[in-house]
């Protein structure tokens, strides 16, 4: 997947930093260095995400962000901040970013996060809460799951990973991710909480037969097959 | 010779009194000294004004004119007339002892010479007083009192007097000193509840300042000043190792995208992937160690008090638990939970989290397979307490100190993580207004912490 990306930041040098990232998997960029150009960007164009960054002159990210949700936008937005000011995590996401990373951040996990949230996008669209990925269905509401219609009995953190994993199916989803989203879990913990469930729900997979549908993509994450 | 601040004031207060209590009793009895000289002299003129003085040869003379009772009498009668010597008593009295003229009539024989004389001695209109007795020729005694007092109960007066004189200066004295201890004390107060708070971690604190200029204001000021300086350079401190920590986080976070990116095309070739699997691990070990570092610069701001709420750190212990069974399940170690009834408290569930799980990681990493690792939380009084406790090697304890420092990694073969677990840990606890102490569980390592409930 390819998309339309507006980069806000006012650090030139970091922009042009993700915007050459970005360019390596395909993504078309458009870099603004801040609030005031972000806007005129995203009323003139149709982006697909914006990064933005949180500190920035003039009008900064969180000023930006009530702008751009106040006027109806509802593009998905990622928002970077410095290491170390958590509390600002809290009150991005409350203002109505979509995804909320540190800096600074490496292309493989951007790539994955920009990926989830243009998804995200996509599955909030659908009324169903049936998620499919090649042979495997997944109903979160219901704590269900099936394999080529075997249903599987997962406990119900395997079950949230494989909902995860299934909603992003064939594309990565990087360990802090996982933790984010299946763990509730700001921080990274040293040893592999997410390699030890991985590793469970691989098994549970595979019980009845057929081919392992996660793909490890070492030191990066996890990808369900399509 | 050093006193301490209790036994000065004792020694001052009793040296005070002593001091008051010498000066009334001095100048009462050198009040009383001079008035009897004074009267004494009185009475020896107004006697030798009667009588005068014998000479030698009148001394033998049985009787005489100058020493004729009548006359004598009528000389008394006189000066008890006079308007200047009204006011004395006098009394002649022959050798038998009889009255013989004068205005009073003694109960008593007096010696001769100067005596006291009270109101026991019966004496008209004298409470008490000074008399002089003498002998006369021809076995004639002429005694003249006079009134020591001018007027009666004048001594409990004079005494009432003494005690409310220097009775209100020892009062206002020890007033004083109460009040100025009460001063100094408040404003010691003041400054120590700055100092405890200070420790608790708000280096906002500051020393209340009045305004008035006094020395303990200016005391206070200078205090003050010192620790906006220390604050200051704690600021600077932690502002250059976090520009260092995010300096380096950027070249190593380059770093790690290009071995991971370089890691997918080199698959087929093992080699080659171990090697470059290696570098990816110690790039993330850097960058968890700077992730560290930041996050207790983060956590001793302060600045994350702000998102405290109500949890059940019972309840959080459980849920930490029930995650990391497999990943304790994994490396051989039994991990068990002891549970406790609701334990409420107010805090962070994402650093409470943190806490746990690195506590937990900490143990299943740095002990053998085999080992039982436990939880378990409790009400101890106002404080809920969490044990994690292992029965493995533990820690000696000449080394228990070091394992809380950062990057204060133990010798023993405890190799593997950063060396900032623990002291994140004890941050995490810190902040919460708890403590955090690890023991000698026989065999094994007890880390036990304690926190305010809610």
């Amino acid at each position: 997947m390819t998309f339309n990306v507006l980069i806000v930041e006012d650090d030139a040098e970091l922009a042009e930093t993700l915007e050459t990232q970005l360019r390596g998997f395909g993504h078309h960029c458009v870099l603004a260095e801040n609030g005031q150009r972000a806007m005129a960007a995203v009323t003139d164009d149709a982006f697909d995400v914006v990064i933005l960054d949180r500190m920035m002159p003039v009008i900064d990210g969180m000023g930006f962000l009530g702008q751009l949700r106040d006027g109806g936008h509802k593009v998905p937005v990622l928002m970077l901040t410095a290491l170390g000011k958590s509390l600002q995590k809290v009150e991005g996401l409350e203002a109505g970013a979509d995804d909320y990373v540190v800096k600074p951040i490496d292309a493989i996990e951007l790539n994955a996060r920009l990926n989830a949230l243009v998804r995200a996008r996509q599955w909030s669209g659908e009324e169903s809460d049936t998620i499919r990925a090649g042979g495997i269905v997944v109903s979160p509401a219901k704590y269900r799951a099936w394999r080529d219609g075997v249903p599987l009995d997962l406990p119900k953190t395997e079950l949230r990973l494989l909902a995860e994993l299934a909603r992003n199916a064939g594309s990565v989803m990087t360990r802090p991710m996982l933790l984010e989203r299946v763990w509730n879990y700001d921080f990274e913990p040293t040893t592999n909480i997410v390699d030890t469930y991985i590793k469970r729900l691989r098994k549970k997979l595979v019980e009845d037969g057929g081919d392992d549908p996660i793909t490890t993509l070492r030191g990066v994450g996890y990808m369900l097959k399509k | 010779m050093r006193f301490s601040l209790r036994s000065l004031t004792w020694i001052f207060l009793l040296l005070f009194l002593a001091a008051t209590a010498l000066t009334g009793f001095g100048i009462y009895s050198t009040s009383i000294a001079t008035i009897r000289s004074l009267v004494d002299e009185r009475i020896a003129e107004v006697s030798l004004t009667a009588v005068p003085r014998p000479t030698g040869a009148e001394q033998n003379v049985r009787t005489g004119s100058r020493f004729d009772a009548v006359l004598i009498a009528q000389r008394l009668d006189a000066l008890s007339r006079d308007r200047d010597t009204g006011d004395l008593g006098f009394s002649l009295t022959d050798m038998a002892g009889r009255h013989v003229a004068g205005n009073v009539r003694l109960s008593r024989m007096l010696p001769p010479g100067f005596s006291s004389v009270g109101v026991n001695d019966n004496i008209k209109g004298l409470t008490k007083g000074r008399a002089l007795v003498r002998e006369l020729p021809g076995g004639l005694r002429l005694t003249v009192t006079a009134e020591t007092e001018p007027f009666n109960g004048y001594d409990r007066a004079r005494a009432r007097i003494y005690l409310i004189g220097f009775g209100s200066i020892i009062a206002v004295v020890l007033g004083g000193l109460v009040l100025f201890s009460r001063l100094v004390s408040r404003h010691i107060t003041d400054m120590r509840t700055t100092v405890d708070r200070i420790i608790a971690g708000d280096m906002n604190e500051r020393v209340p300042v009045t305004g008035d200029g006094s020395a303990f204001d200016q005391q206070a000021d200078a205090f003050n000043r010192m620790l906006d300086r220390i604050q200051q350079l704690m600021e600077e401190i932690g502002n250059v190792s976090n520009d260092i920590s995010h300096e380096l986080r950027t070249p190593l976070t380059r770093l790690r995208g290009k071995l991971a990116l370089l890691l997918s095309r080199v698959e087929e070739q093992e080699v080659m992937g171990a090697a470059v699997g290696g570098a990816l691990e110690d790039a993330d070990d850097l960058l968890a160690m700077f992730t560290a570092i930041l996050r207790i610069a983060e956590i001793e701001g302060g600045e994350r008090r702000r998102g405290f709420a109500p949890i059940d750190l019972a309840m959080l212990a459980g849920e930490v638990v029930a995650v990391m069974l497999p990943v304790a399940e994994e490396s051989g170690h039994a991990l068990l939970l002891e549970e406790s009834g609701p334990l409420p408290i107010s805090g962070d569930a994402q650093l409470l989290t943190q806490l746990l799980i690195n506590l937990i990681e900490n143990a299943l990493r740095h002990t053998p397979p085999g080992t039982i690792v436990t939880i378990a939380t409790s009400r101890f009084g106002e404080r809920a307490l969490m044990l994690i406790q292992d029965n493995g090697p533990g820690i000696a304890e000449d080394q228990r100190q070091k394992a809380l420092r950062r990057f204060g990694r133990l010798q023993q073969g405890r190799s593997a993580g950063h060396g900032l677990g623990l002291p994140l840990a004890e941050s995490i606890i810190r902040l919460h207004g708890g403590e955090m102490r690890l023991d000698d569980a026989a065999p094994g390592l007890t880390i036990s912490m304690t926190l305010p409930t809610r």
